[in-house]
């Protein structure tokens, strides 16, 4: 198998990956993910006990999505929609799944569209969204 | 005629034409580092810069999901942290961020109007590395969940 996916095999319609991809929400990923972006709000406090995630962890699984893609190196994120359905816990498991819902040329470019679910344990939405992504060189 | 949106009993306190606040951060080759090692994207357009001197922008750029985790975050300050809860972005990453860059992120209030049933804003963002603009799109708050309609 090759290491990455050709353009001209993407179809609308596949599912990526073929089982949702499981993500923990965990007190290191989190605080890695604040590490780096700052928190200005003060909302993500390690003292509550109910202690909130960032729902913009999303940026952070949404590059776990992407890699299940096995799309080429050297691709540009073109477009990002997100839609957050309820708050983000610590310590929670997301399950998250992508469906390819259009691809086409434009200026020579390929672009893939993607719309992506990522669901807690009990199956409800936690977010979901748009993937636009121009495929990189796969020749 | 425009739907009555408001909620008797409690004030209108955002309206069409206001201005959210400005987050402003530099940006660092450390920064995009740290949110390599955040998100596992390594991609060495981001983190290596002899790479990234033979790639389209002759030098490291910075994540576009990073720069969205920003718009989020001023988003969240704006809303007393309800876009967490049911806020929704949608942006096209326009332009590069480069380690060095400043940048400003904000947005006006366009237009309140009812969306899915609620009461809600749409929100143009402003979003600009120095004099360059890297991100376009709007947000989309519903009101009620920040008792704000």
């Amino acid at each position: 198998m090759e290491p990455f996916q050709r353009y001209d095999e993407v179809e609308i319609g596949d599912v990526y990956p073929t089982a949702p991809l499981t993500f923990e929400v965990s007190a290191a990923v989190v605080d890695g993910f604040l590490a780096a972006t700052g928190d200005g709000t003060g909302l993500y406090a390690r003292e509550s006990d109910n202690r909130r995630a960032p729902s913009m962890m999303a940026s952070v699984y949404l590059i776990d999505l992407l890699m299940a893609r096995r799309s080429p190196p050297g691709g540009i994120h073109a477009k990002q929609a997100i839609r957050f359905h309820r708050p983000l816990a610590v310590g929670e498991t997301l399950g998250i799944q992508a469906r390819v819902v259009d691809k086409y040329v434009r200026k020579e470019r390929p672009y893939v569209v993607s719309d992506f679910e990522a669901r807690g344990s009990d199956g409800g939405l936690a977010a979901s969204g748009r993937i636009t992504s121009i495929w990189g060189k796969d020749r | 005629m425009s739907p009555d949106l408001s909620i008797p009993g409690r004030p209108s306190s955002i309206v069409a034409g206001d201005a959210l606040p400005v987050l402003s951060r530099q940006i660092t080759q450390q920064m995009i580092d740290d949110y390599a090692n955040a998100s596992g994207d390594f991609n060495p357009i981001h983190v290596d810069p002899e790479f990234a001197r033979t790639g389209p922008f002759g030098r490291t750029i910075a994540h576009g999901l990073m720069t969205l985790a920003f718009a989020a975050q001023m988003l969240n300050a704006w809303s007393e942290g309800t876009f967490d809860e049911c806020g929704e972005i949608d942006v096209a990453f326009i332009g590069p961020v480069f380690a060095g860059d400043v940048l400003t992120i904000s947005g006006v209030v366009e237009e309140i109007l009812s969306h899915e049933g609620r009461a809600a804003a749409r929100v143009r963002l402003k979003c600009e590395a120095g004099e360059r603009q890297v991100l376009a799109g709007t947000a989309m708050q519903p009101l009620e969940s920040i008792g704000k309609v």
